[in-house]
């Protein structure tokens, strides 16, 4: 199930009424419970590897938060102990907590590195039996139900129980690159202290399977998010209209605007050959905004439906066309994974005290600059690597990690020459003309990083990036050839408007205004004009359409 | 303690006003790339090691602050 699905709207619908139905305190049942159906839908024989993860992160949390009561009862006791001696005892405490947390972070990031490379393991089914083996429990358990207690039995048919796992099939738990960055996380901050370790395992199961953020994020820490799920909510008629609305918002810009281009962008980069530079180019420019509606409508979505149980995620995107410089673009797109990366990669990495004394020989050696740069180079590429990696193991998106971590990593060596030259050229650079002119160039930029993504491999993006600097042919834009595509000439309109309509509304939001204000001040017969309207247009221009899964989203894939 | 780790911050971030805030971090005025540079700068000088438990906006809101955890960590 996704939150395009039909079946979406009846779960949600019962996942409302059981969460306000429940008393206050035990509300965060109602979320579980709900979560663990949604995960169900996608295959329950998958279910292990989700609470597996979660068991090993509890209890690896336990044991280290154990360790540190010890270490502080400890230290209360020994009053003769002198600093030395107290600084010594610390290290130990903290050597056995790195010890636990690298033994959890192993297991639960090795069975996603396992599923990320299947392809390269398939003579290796270690986990595609035990999946098998779960397949087969689930089922029998599912006939019994089915023979002996029918209701129950179409629950257990509808929710995929019955479907047979193919033995050696390649399988993907739901969510799993989203649960393992958010358990890492977790863990991090326990061993850190700046967390405290979750008693309850049940809780921590549901920060990790929360039905509104497993399919494609955001990646919430889980202070941040723990004590909203954990404390029930009153049903609140202003929190919940503000909910649906996002959520209504999100469906627009997933069915009318994402699944929409895609028919257009999709046909044009499987048979690239057949095009030129101009076609080439257009669909590069539709397949930036479809990445960006499909994304940034499921997020509205996933915010909108937990925002409805009183449950505020961390947002993920913050118009990031608007941005100026690659660094800025990426504090606003997919917001919560540049957190992530910062907070448990670039950070510990850039003050550790070998990369520290790294820098200070180099400062030596080749003057402060050399010293300085070091503490930004090196975590970076680590950083951009890894985050090439967690999309996908393919060389395309490696190179897509160098890409951006390259222009990230030129860009702040670079700083002060760029200054110097701006003011020796006299550039106005805080003028809206040369802000106008940034914003394009770094439009241009995200245009290549998705060409070097969107067709699957290194060389179709080579020859696609030949084709549109040497075969560019503008004619080709007038002649009628891109109604012939995939979408017909009001289709592409309708894409294009819309898309229009929304650098619109996000240059008006970059200026402070609030629409979800602006809608809620209108008279009532004004307002929900406009929420029909947005009804109307996901049930009229929505794309459901046969040959096309306009049910996924594109970043369930990573 | 207090004067010394404002001469080595403005030393290596001369362009910064490290006595404008209380609030360097809340404030926006300190980036997580200036961080480890100071966090690096401040390990050098005083001979310490940060840890990463140590890094987190109370301690860098302020010179003030700054120099109570490089008290604290050089024991």
């Amino acid at each position: 199930m996704v939150y395009t699905d039909y079946l979406f709207f009846p779960f949600f619908l019962a996942a409302v009424l059981l969460y306000f139905g429940l008393p206050l305190k035990v509300r965060w049942i109602g979320l579980l419970a709900a979560s663990m159906f949604f995960f169900f839908t996608w295959g329950v024989e998958l279910l292990p590897f989700a609470v597996g993860a979660v068991v090993v992160a509890w209890a690896a949390s336990c044991l280290m938060k154990r360790e540190y009561l010890k270490q502080d009862e400890r230290l209360l006791r020994e009053k003769a102990w002198d600093a030395a001696k107290k600084a010594a005892f610390r290290r130990k405490v903290k050597q056995r907590c790195r010890y636990l947390l690298w033994a959890a972070v192993t297991l639960i990031v090795g069975m996603l590195v396992y599923i990320k490379a299947q392809h390269m393991l398939a003579g290796v089914p270690v986990l595609t039996s035990a999946v098998w083996f779960f397949s087969k429990v689930y089922q029998h358990i599912g006939r019994f139900f089915m023979l002996h207690m029918p209701v129950l039995g179409i629950f257990v048919k509808d929710t995929g129980v019955m479907e047979t796992f193919t033995e050696f099939s390649f399988f993907v738990p739901l969510g799993i690159s989203y649960y393992t960055m958010s358990l890492v996380g977790y863990l991090a901050d326990v061993y850190w202290r700046k967390e405290e370790a979750e008693k309850n395992i049940l809780l921590l199961l549901l920060y990790a399977l929360y039905f509104p953020k497993i399919l494609a994020g955001p990646i919430v820490k889980y202070r941040d998010c723990a004590p909203m799920l954990r404390e029930g909510h009153p049903f609140a008629y202003q929190r919940m209209c503000e909910g649906l609305q996002r959520m209504l918002w999100g469906y627009v810009k997933k069915m009318v605007i994402a699944d929409r281009l895609n028919l257009f962008v999709s046909p044009v980069f499987a048979a690239y050959e057949d095009y030129h530079g101009a076609v080439l180019l257009v669909a590069a420019v539709g397949s930036v905004f479809y990445t960006f509606c499909d994304f940034s409508g499921c997020m509205d979505i996933a915010l909108g439906a937990s925002q409805v149980f009183g449950v505020e995620l961390t947002e993920n995107f913050k118009r990031p066309f608007f941005s100026v410089s690659v660094a800025e673009y990426w504090r606003r797109w997919h917001m919560t994974l540049g957190i992530w990366f910062k907070d448990y990669v670039y950070m510990p990495l850039a003050v550790s005290p070998r990369l520290i004394r790294l820098s200070g020989k180099l400062r030596d050696r080749f003057g402060k600059r050399a010293g300085k740069n070091c503490m930004t180079v090196v975590p970076l590429c680590v950083v951009w690597l890894l985050t090439g990696l967690w999309h996908s193991t393919g060389w395309n998106y490696i190179v897509w990690g160098s890409y951006w971590g390259s222009l990230i990593i030129l860009s702040t060596i670079f700083e002060p020459e760029i200054t110097r030259l701006s003011g020796l050229f006299h550039i106005p650079v805080h003028s809206r003309g040369f802000q106008a002119v940034r914003m394009l160039r770094l439009f241009m930029l995200v245009i290549v990083s998705r060409i070097l993504t969107e067709p699957g491999s290194l060389a179709a993006s080579a020859e696609i990036l030949k084709k549109i600097v040497f075969q560019f042919y503008p004619w080709e834009l007038f002649d009628g050839t891109l109604y012939t595509l995939g979408l017909d000439r009001p289709g592409l309109h309708l894409a294009a408007i819309s898309v229009c309509m929304l650098g619109i509304i996000g240059w008006k939001q970059e200026k402070g205004i609030v629409f979800r204000d602006k809608i809620a001040g209108l008279p009532i017969v004004l307002r929900w004009s406009v929420l029909l309207a947005g009804i109307a247009a996901v049930l009229v221009f929505g794309i459901y359409g046969t040959g096309y899964d306009a049910g996924s989203f594109l970043y369930m894939n990573y | 303690m207090e004067e010394k780790v404002l001469e080595v911050l403005a030393q290596e971030y001369p362009q910064i006003d490290f006595s404008a805030s209380q609030a360097l971090v809340d404030d926006g005025i300190l980036d997580s790339l200036t961080i480890t540079g100071m966090i690096a700068a401040l390990s050098m000088e005083f001979g310490i090691v940060i840890p990463y438990e140590e890094i987190i906006e109370e301690n860098f809101n302020s010179v003030k602050a700054l120099a109570q955890m490089v008290e604290r960590l050089r024991g």
